[in-house]
């Protein structure tokens, strides 16, 4: 065992890198508080059945698990959400709502070496909204997440790619289908895969109506325009009111004239069992993968007492600094100023030390070899 | 501009002729060359050949926003990309063969498979429930059974030549594949048009039937 050796998917932050991680985090959390966020540390150990209630048993099971001294399974926390599920749920049961809670803290999970996401450790950046549903608080953590986005530099290169469960909930609600068929269609719909989607339709006999509103599904991405041609082909009523409300929402992005930050996708159907209406993904120009998503979660705090209405997102701290490194190389000590200090004499010149330390200087200790 | 990786062999010539057809085009000086990375006329398109593995790799990572492989490649790496277009081309099966149809059931034990395709050939099998010893192999599969290495092979068949000349037949097939336009989840939404424009180029030229 070579002790240079780092486990795969973890890594070290140095220099430049840190402090630029450092910056990205203190921008990020004071923009939660200037949305009177309240920040939120959870233990870093729990419960694997936490996780298993808070996210459902496949994504559970990618965390890093041992057993306690009584034989119960414990857990790197492979997200915070859970967590703030249950903080909401017992702790903070009798608060007022809304909760706004955030938090920035590193997440634990295996993954798969071949794919693009290859991080074992990620930061987690997030908030969640609880308590209260609805349209403002959709808009609330959109408009935060972009802000967050911009505050860290990333003024036009990000997309927050945005949609509702409800509108493929909608038009899959009268086929009957059973939870694997309906993962296939989900999957195929979700990698925009026309040619095997055509194939799933036909062989499982879907009628005409379905058939056309799910096969034009898939090409749905893009603007306002988006809705209209989703009306024009869909007939059921689920998923005709949820694109009345999406256009509610979209009606208010452009009305801040932030419509080139956002896109409608109705094909991205990746986080059904989890959210319950809003869904967004976050997309940043130089990053191949999604950095953050979010969406409301409705069904999340029943898992720990009653439902409650739940909103938030998470952005990728890694992959939002490891982009940022890329664009601007800064070096050096952040561009403050030094003042070194020798040590001839060392409580003359350990008095001027603090003194400049009182007046907020940088200084550096001349220590001779 | 809009980076797209080809596989290199069977699938290139093919892929550059449909290009060619939706008015990308790539100047024969260019395609001579032994760059693997050369740009269109216009710049609008950067093409890197790659082996056909490696196409979704480089997909999923974004340093290419398109690629152009085949399916039987996506279904083994499991590559999360998204499958916007099928462009009929490289047609092919992935099938199981073996000496006769009797291999798989008279097996004793294991099922000893050598392929190419590890991960679909445990799938196929697996969610049949049957046991089966992979031999991971990276050419010549043909040769496995007939030399005693394994009961059966899965493997990629266009005419079923090369099988028929080493004693092997297909017992099963397990699916089509063709070549397939895959992009990149985030160049899908963050160059939106320039993907679509492609796309819809190359699906016109599929729809005008003019297609190689």
């Amino acid at each position: 065992m070579l002790l240079s050796k780092l486990p795969p998917g973890m890594r070290y932050y140095l220099g430049a890198e840190a402090r630029l991680r450092r910056r990205v985090e203190d921008t990020a959390m004071s923009v939660f508080e200037g949305w009177s966020y309240e920040e939120v540390l959870t233990p870093a150990v729990d419960y694997y059945a936490l996780f298993e209630r808070g996210m459902g048993v496949t994504e559970a099971q990618t965390s890093f698990r041992f057993t306690d001294n009584d034989g119960r399974m414990l857990s790197l926390r492979p997200d915070v959400t859970s967590s703030v599920a249950r903080v909401a749920a017992t702790l903070f049961a009798d608060r007022e709502r809304p909760l706004r809670l955030c938090y920035a803290a590193p997440v634990f999970r295996q993954q798969q070496q071949s794919h693009a996401e290859w991080r074992r450790e990620n930061t987690h950046l997030g908030c969640e909204l609880i308590g209260v549903g609805g349209d403002a608080a959709d808009l609330e953590v959109l408009l935060l997440a972009a802000e967050i986005l911009k505050a860290i530099g990333l003024g036009d290169s990000f997309c927050i790619t945005i949609n509702d469960v409800g509108v493929f909930n909608g038009l899959i609600s009268d086929l009957n289908l059973d939870s694997a068929s309906r993962e296939s269609l989900r999957r195929l719909i979700d990698t925009r895969d026309v040619t095997e989607l055509q194939n799933f339709l036909n062989e499982n006999s879907i009628p005409t109506s379905s058939r056309e509103s799910l096969a034009r599904l898939v090409q749905l991405t893009g603007k306002r325009n988006v809705l209209d041609e989703a009306r024009s082909v869909m007939t059921h009523a689920n998923s005709l009111a949820t694109l009345d409300k999406l256009a509610d929402i979209w009606q208010v992005i452009e009305s801040l004239g932030l419509e080139n930050s956002f896109e409608i996708d109705l094909a991205d159907v990746s986080g059904l069992d989890y959210y319950t209406g809003l869904s967004f993904k976050v997309f940043v120009r130089g990053v191949g993968y999604r950095v953050g998503r979010g969406g409301r979660y409705d069904g999340l705090t029943a898992n720990f007492s009653s439902a409650e209405p739940a909103v938030g997102f998470v952005l990728s701290h890694d992959s939002l600094v490891e982009l940022l490194g890329r664009n601007n190389s800064t070096d050096g000590n952040g561009g403050r100023e030094t003042r070194s200090v020798n040590t001839d004499d060392l409580s003359k010149n350990f008095r001027e030390a603090l003194r400049r330390r009182t007046n907020g200087e940088q200084i550096r200790i001349e220590l001779k070899r | 501009m809009i980076t797209i990786a080809i596989s290199k062999g069977r699938m290139q010539d093919d892929a550059l002729a449909l290009l060619a057809q939706a008015g990308v085009q790539l100047s024969p000086e260019s395609l001579a060359s032994r760059k693997l990375a050369i740009e269109d006329g216009n710049g609008d398109y950067q093409f890197i050949f790659v082996k056909p593995a490696d196409v979704p790799v480089y997909v999923e990572h974004g340093i290419a926003d398109c690629g152009i492989v085949g399916r039987d490649v996506l279904l083994e790496t499991e590559a999360d990309v998204l499958l916007p277009l099928d462009l009929g081309i490289a047609r092919c099966r992935l099938v199981v063969a073996g000496k006769n149809e009797h291999v798989i059931t008279r097996a004793f034990g294991m099922l000893r498979v050598a392929t190419k395709y590890a991960r679909i050939a445990s799938s196929h099998f697996g969610s049949r429930g049957i046991p089966v010893e992979i031999i991971p192999l990276s050419g010549s599969v043909e040769l496995a059974p007939a030399l005693g290495l394994a009961d059966a092979i899965v493997d990629l068949v266009e005419t079923g030549r090369t099988l028929a000349e080493n004693g092997l037949k297909v017992i099963e097939v397990i699916t089509e594949s063709t070549g397939r336009l895959v992009v990149n989840r985030a160049s899908y939404q963050l160059k939106a048009e320039e993907v679509a424009r492609l796309t819809t180029s190359l699906s016109n030229v599929l729809e005008g039937g003019t297609a190689p």
